[in-house]
């Protein structure tokens, strides 16, 4: 049995360390750790803030899932101060965490998850014209065809569309080559390029992989154009409590909208709309495929037991969501947790989550177990958010110093991140969570009349089941599945995108401009005392961001992230969180370079800095135990 | 700074003998899992004048400021990072990861000893000895403290590499604070706040060095003077509504459809200094003032406890000057409101300052 240490896990947001058993004979994972290994804080600094600066506080969480918590926070708030935001504000946030979704799930799968599966080195063997004629294959083979709701239709051809010719890859190839023969590897830098799971695909496949790395790394940027437009930038665009600010005249090219500003949104949604379908989905559907064909059909772990969705896109504004209005219209409705579908549809059980559930204590807490914190005059207990303590308690590692680790231990505290549950049980949430989720309720006949977007998962399920010749429970509930379900969703959202420019320009054309509902804006206006939940099904999974405000100030700010879903560390059971389950799912075929293990991780799409500041804001100073005498020096 | 020295003259240097540094390229071709047929390119190379390199390292932050950086439009992404540096670590872009990535790391830091530019993104978290940012078992400052030992130069991208950032605002629970509180002053540290920085200033920077072969000319505090040199109030399009007095007093109101000056709903322009007025967002297409939404000085030390964001400069600041008085005296306002916003930019100034000693005492 050897342990190995993978710290730190890059191309991820944040910083994160895993730890795995290795058995080296048969390549079994027996048990595996995953540790957030930093904290910043931020719920604390949130204490005392004017809740309508919140948003921009928060946003700060993450500046890859740029839009997530900013949305989080804005619909905490307006649920606690019982604000409606006006139609075309609700148009153009739908618009922003569309785009955003896309763009994110775009750089995940080109620029933090490819070089897990195709390698310059590789590349380089690979012959040009035989890559353009996979390229024609690909483009011709692996294409899903949905049906789109019913829009403007403003693009006359797609202007984003794969180069399929020989020496345009020769070039591609030169210059890879240069690169490798420069002795400079630069990004390419310290892979594991000789590890089996690199001969898996093809040479052309690894060319045509890294061609598109290279474009898609100048092209990801035209998907979030919407962001500059209506929040004035992006990583972190502006939004506004009560709407957006972003004005709409048609009088006026000094306005923030106007038909100018729109035309520029439109061409961008068309871009996102092309990437998506035509290099997006067709390349993982036929790198997916080559890969369950060999059999690599592991990794789900957690996906085939428990799965959990909040539901997202509001067709229309709704009055809050601890009322119940939230969930009344949503295009997508993944709210509730479905447990055993790996054992197929038959088996897999589905429970309702609904606003009710968000104020109960025993639905929805955290646990700190083993995570480095502690829970004064609570010990053992699992609290809900709204009733959250953050007391750090660092205990160090296993082996090694406080400052200088070698191992962590399992058996104790091991992580910045805490546990969170769903009726005491841990879950896995993100894009193949929603898509198990919305299969499970049609199929079942939970969902009797399915919106758009539902019809379009279930059409790419079955799509996508047929390429692959295998039933959905199991090729979804894999680390494959994972990653395909990502690329579907952006399809997905894709259209979303244009569905809702579209509900903008109608309601537009009708006469109405307003973007932002300004009688709730003087503090004089709110309540003493009130409190609100703001959910949103992000890129990564499901969100909910929890406020208290009093006397005017955010007295308590929590957020329940879904990187901490799927990362958290073990609970007071000793059962798995997602990312250790999905770990223990994975064959490693070299103990000492093990790939498949950075793979099924990032199939998740890490986000720690997400996941480590759940929690709190009972003003209390933190204070970390320290016993290490040598601890205390040369500080303070 | 020179150019950096090739593999070969590293050896001639040091008194290494050609068969030891062929061994080496030998070596070097195999860890890049290469044929040995592919030896003799890789001495070549060895024998050339490389890329510039970049390590990249990531302490308390977002990583809104890679994502930044890969938004540049001008240089693109990829021509930035595989023709005008070589980016050798990075958290965000490298193929490698773990032990064999921290070894990387050290074959770097001594092959380019001197010689390498450190980017950091993200502050330092100093408290309890630095275990709230742990990065490869270790504080992130510890890293960083050996890093920056034989860098040649250093920048700090962002708002929290140059002042802590969002996890320095109060109480500052981390002890966060900016790079240079850290590796102190003993080399050429380039200063690039914001939250996140413009991408195109973001690649800007590095740009330069790889064109001209030196560090951009730098204002007084470390700041690009070509993208920190003007206020955004002084380079805004809507700077003629505030000369005349046409604000737009809540959200949504006719004065925000017509694009008026947002200095009366918070705007942190006046005393923020950035490209966003004249560079602007996305090569010129948009930034937060023109999507009608203030600044919210994000460019600025310790912008965070500047906050609220939507109590007007006045309120949160020093009362310099009554802009509800303007649009009546219009004709000579112009040069007073100037005068004015200089005397204020300046008490921002020393505010920040005081915060910044401040700060020194969490370490």
């Amino acid at each position: 049995m050897k342990r190995v240490v993978v710290d730190p896990i890059t191309r991820i947001e944040g910083h994160l360390r895993v730890e795995v058993k290795v058995d080296e004979a048969t390549g079994k994972v027996e048990d595996a750790l995953s540790s957030g290994t930093a904290w910043r804080g931020l719920e604390l600094i949130m204490n005392d803030r004017d809740p309508r600066d919140g948003w921009a506080f928060i946003q700060r969480i993450c500046g890859v899932c740029t839009t997530a918590h900013a949305l989080g926070s804005l619909r905490a708030v307006e649920d606690a101060l019982g604000i409606t935001i006006p139609k075309n504000a609700n148009y153009i946030r739908n618009i922003m965490a569309a785009v955003q979704s896309v763009q994110d799930h775009v750089i995940h799968f080109y620029h933090l998850h490819a070089l897990d599966w195709v390698s310059p080195v590789e590349a380089l063997k690979a012959d040009p014209t035989a890559t353009a004629a996979l390229q024609n294959t690909i483009l011709s083979t692996y294409q899903v065809k949905v049906t789109e709701p019913e829009v403007l239709d403003t693009e006359a051809y797609p202007k984003e569309f794969p180069k399929a010719t020989p020496a345009y890859y020769q070039k591609i190839q030169k210059k890879v080559k240069d690169i490798v023969e420069s002795g400079q590897l630069g990004i390419f830098a310290a892979q594991w390029w000789d590890h089996p799971d690199f001969q898996i695909l093809p040479p052309e496949v690894h060319l045509l992989g890294v061609a598109h790395y290279l474009e898609m790394l100048d092209k990801q940027r035209e998907i979030v154009l919407s962001h500059v437009i209506f929040g004035g930038k992006n990583p972190h665009p502006h939004y506004v409590v009560g709407g957006m600010p972003c004005s709409i005249s048609m009088d006026d090219m000094n306005a923030p909208v106007n038909t100018e500003r729109l035309a520029v949104v439109d061409r961008s949604l068309n871009t996102a709309v092309n990437i998506v379908n035509d290099f997006y989905l067709p390349d993982v559907l036929a790198i997916g495929k080559m890969y369950v064909e060999k059999g690599y059909v592991d990794g789900g772990g957690m996906a085939k037991e428990r799965v959990l969705g909040f539901g997202d896109y509001p067709d229309e504004p709704y009055t809050g969501t601890t009322n119940g209005d939230f969930h009344k219209n949503l295009l997508l409705r993944c709210n509730g947790v479905v447990e055993d579908f790996g054992k197929g549809l038959a088996a897999a059980k589905f429970y309702d989550f609904k606003a009710e559930d968000l104020s109960d204590a025993e639905v929805l807490n955290e646990g700190v177990e083993h995570s480095w914190y502690e829970y004064p005059n609570a010990e053992g207990k699992d609290l809900h958010p709204w009733e959250g303590v953050t007391k750090a308690k660092y205990t160090g590692p296993k082996e090694g110093t406080k400052t200088d680790w070698k191992t962590l231990d399992e058996n104790g505290k091991y992580s910045w991140l805490k546990t969170p549950k769903w009726r005491g049980k841990m879950a896995e949430v993100g894009p193949l969570s929603r898509y198990i989720i919305i299969y499970t309720k049609i199929k079942k006949g939970l969902i009797t009349e399915p919106t758009w977007v539902e019809k379009m998962i279930m059409d790419q399920i079955e799509a996508v089941s047929k390429v692959l010749n295998l039933a959905p429970e199991v090729w979804m509930t894999t680390m494959v599945g994972r990653t395909a379900t990502r690329a579907l969703e952006a399809q997905v959202h894709a259209h979303v995108a244009k569905y809702y420019f579209n509900k903008l320009i109608q309601n537009i054309k009708a006469g109405d401009t307003k973007v932002a509902d300004t009688t709730k804006w003087d503090p004089k206006t709110w309540p003493k005392e009130c409190k609100g939940v703001g959910l949103y099904e992000a890129p990564r999974g499901a969100l909910s961001h929890w406020v208290v405000i009093k006397d005017g100030k955010i007295a308590n700010y929590q957020a329940i992230v879904p990187t901490t879903w799927n990362a958290c560390p073990r609970d007071n059971k000793s059962e798995h969180g997602a990312y250790e389950k999905a770990m223990m799912d994975t064959k490693v075929k070299i103990a000492d370079k093990p790939l498949e293990i950075l793979k099924v991780i990032r199939s998740f799409d890490p986000c720690m800095a997400c996941a480590t500041h759940l929690y709190n804001a009972d003003g209390k100073k933190i204070k970390v135990v320290t016993t290490d005498p040598y601890l205390r020096t040369n500080q303070e | 700074m020179d150019k950096k020295e090739t593999m070969w003259d590293v050896c001639l240097r040091k008194n290494i003998n050609r068969r030891s540094f062929l061994k080496s390229c030998v070596a070097l071709t195999s860890i890049m899992g290469l044929n040995t047929d592919m030896v003799s390119k890789v001495v070549a190379a060895a024998e050339k004048n490389p890329l510039p390199v970049v390590i990249w390292l990531h302490g308390h932050e977002c990583t809104g400021c890679d994502e930044s950086f890969l938004r540049s439009g001008t240089p693109l992404t990829s021509d930035v990072v595989l023709n005008s540096i070589a980016l050798e670590y990075s958290h965000a872009l490298s193929a490698g990861a773990g032990e064999p990535f921290e070894a990387h790391l050290h074959d770097i830091m001594q092959q380019y000893a001197g010689k390498y530019i450190l980017a950091v993104e993200g502050a330092a978290a100093t408290a309890e000895n630095g275990i709230y940012c742990m990065t490869g078992g270790k504080p992130f400052v510890t890293v960083l403290k050996e890093v920056a030992k034989n860098a040649a130069a250093i920048i700090e991208y962002g708002s929290c590499a140059t002042s802590g950032g969002i996890q320095a605002a109060k109480p500052n629970p981390t002890g966060s604070v900016s790079i240079r509180e850290i590796v102190g002053n003993s080399k050429p540290i380039v200063k690039v706040p914001g939250c996140p920085p413009i991408p195109e200033v973001m690649t800007g920077v590095v740009m330069h060095y790889a064109l001209f072969g030196k560090l951009p000319p730098l204002d007084s505090e470390g700041r690009p003077k070509q993208f920190y040199g003007n206020r955004i109030h002084d380079t805004c399009y809507r700077r003629p509504f505030f000369d005349t007095g046409m604000f737009a007093e809540n959200f949504d109101d006719a004065g925000a459809k017509a694009g008026w000056c947002l200095y009366k709903l918070g705007c942190r322009g006046p005393v923020t200094y950035n490209s966003c007025g004249n560079l602007r967002w996305w090569n010129g297409l948009s930034y937060p003032i023109q999507s009608g939404h203030g600044c919210i000085g994000c460019s600025n030390d310790h912008f965070w406890d500047e906050a609220p964001f939507y109590k007007r400069l006045p309120e949160y600041g020093p009362l310099l000057g009554d802009v509800d008085k303007i649009g009546a005296v219009a004709a000579g306002l112009t040069v007073a409101g100037v005068v004015a916003h200089g005397a204020m930019s300046a008490v921002q100034k020393s505010k920040r300052d005081a915060q910044k000693s401040d700060g020194k005492k969490v370490e």
